[in-house]
């Protein structure tokens, strides 16, 4: 019984940032909802060699990153590596006037067209507010290349954004 | 690289507030020397407010729920198997212990405490002995075997 409210509980709790990250990641609703549960499966499981000087929502979000990584290769559907990097924007005019069109939902949709390394650093940085140090554990790399794709990233979106106008 | 030309490197992390506590300051003392690099700035900033707003995609109704519903009933079935293996253990260590002592309890009781000692007793013991180790090992490579299975299909999920 105690298990049963521990589960309900943090699946809960954790319910939008977690199918949030996997929808941003895979971008089709079934396979986030299908790597929800696996999540929740693979973290019951592993729950005893979670380590609690560590963030829980790092750990948790590294367990959905490996899943979702390996879901991504098995289909082949998007390249993981960065792409090259694009000369960054400079009007900041055309960005304010681009931003404005964010009410419509474009900038959630241009997001959805940068590689899927980018849009996962911005969602972990922006929408679910992690620490540098934490992105960098939850896609096991370097912070200074977590630092580096997440200025590509936004240099990325800016200049879809701009393009836009 | 002037530090004109530097700071517009580190504009896009500053807005991110990704930026280490030197470098944060060095970007906004240079943006309020900068009319370009504050602008730039600025449009950073707003480019972050504007991912920190996105809406929240909805979760699917029920999602909760069926999730629930399947890791309660994996965690049960995981705690049968383990059960099952720890009375496997139990059985097969019973089993060994008593196919060990048979002999010894028999000699035992029939010629007294120094019959366990003499060397028409040791030499059976020591063939016994070496069979179990070998029918052990045997257990060992398959426990190995059925471990490595499990570990796949506990990765497959």
């Amino acid at each position: 019984m105690a298990e049963e409210d521990s589960v309900v509980t943090l699946v809960t709790r954790y319910q939008h940032r977690l199918y949030r990250y996997l929808l941003r990641l895979v971008r089709d609703p079934a396979t986030a909802e299908d790597l929800f549960q696996q999540t929740w499966l693979r973290v019951v499981q592993a729950i005893r060699r979670y380590d609690a000087r560590r963030s829980f929502e790092a750990w948790l979000f590294s367990v959905a990153h490996n899943l979702a990584i390996d879901h991504l290769r098995r289909r082949r559907l998007e390249s993981l590596d960065e792409p090259p990097a694009e000369p960054a924007a400079s009007d900041p005019d055309a960005l304010e006037r681009c931003l404005a069109l964010e009410r419509a939902g474009l900038l959630a949709a241009l997001m959805n067209e940068l590689p899927a390394v980018y849009r996962e650093v911005l969602t972990l940085r922006f929408e679910e507010d992690l620490k540098l140090e934490e992105i960098a554990e939850v896609v096991h790399a370097p912070l200074s290349t977590v630092k580096s794709r997440l200025r590509r990233a936004l240099e990325g979106l800016r200049s879809m954004l701009e393009k836009q106008v | 690289m002037t530090e004109h030309e530097a700071v517009r490197e580190l504009l896009a992390l500053a807005a991110a507030s990704a930026l280490n506590a030197g470098e944060q300051r060095r970007v906004e003392d240079h943006a309020r020397a900068c009319p370009a690099c504050a602008r730039q700035l600025e449009a950073w900033r707003a480019l972050s407010g504007a991912l920190r707003r996105l809406p929240t995609p909805v979760v699917p109704a029920e999602l909760v729920a069926r999730t629930c519903t399947r890791v309660l009933a994996e965690s049960a079935a995981a705690a049968e198997r383990r059960w099952d293996d720890a009375v496997l253990v139990f059985l097969s260590l019973f089993a060994w212990t008593v196919g060990v002592a048979t002999w010894a309890i028999v000699r035992l009781m029939n010629n007294g405490l120094l019959a366990v000692l003499d060397a028409r007793f040791m030499q059976p013991m020591v063939w016994l002995t070496a069979s179990s180790v070998l029918a052990w090992l045997t257990a060992g490579v398959v426990a190995v075997l059925v471990g490595h299975r499990r570990r796949m299909t506990w990765r497959s999920l």
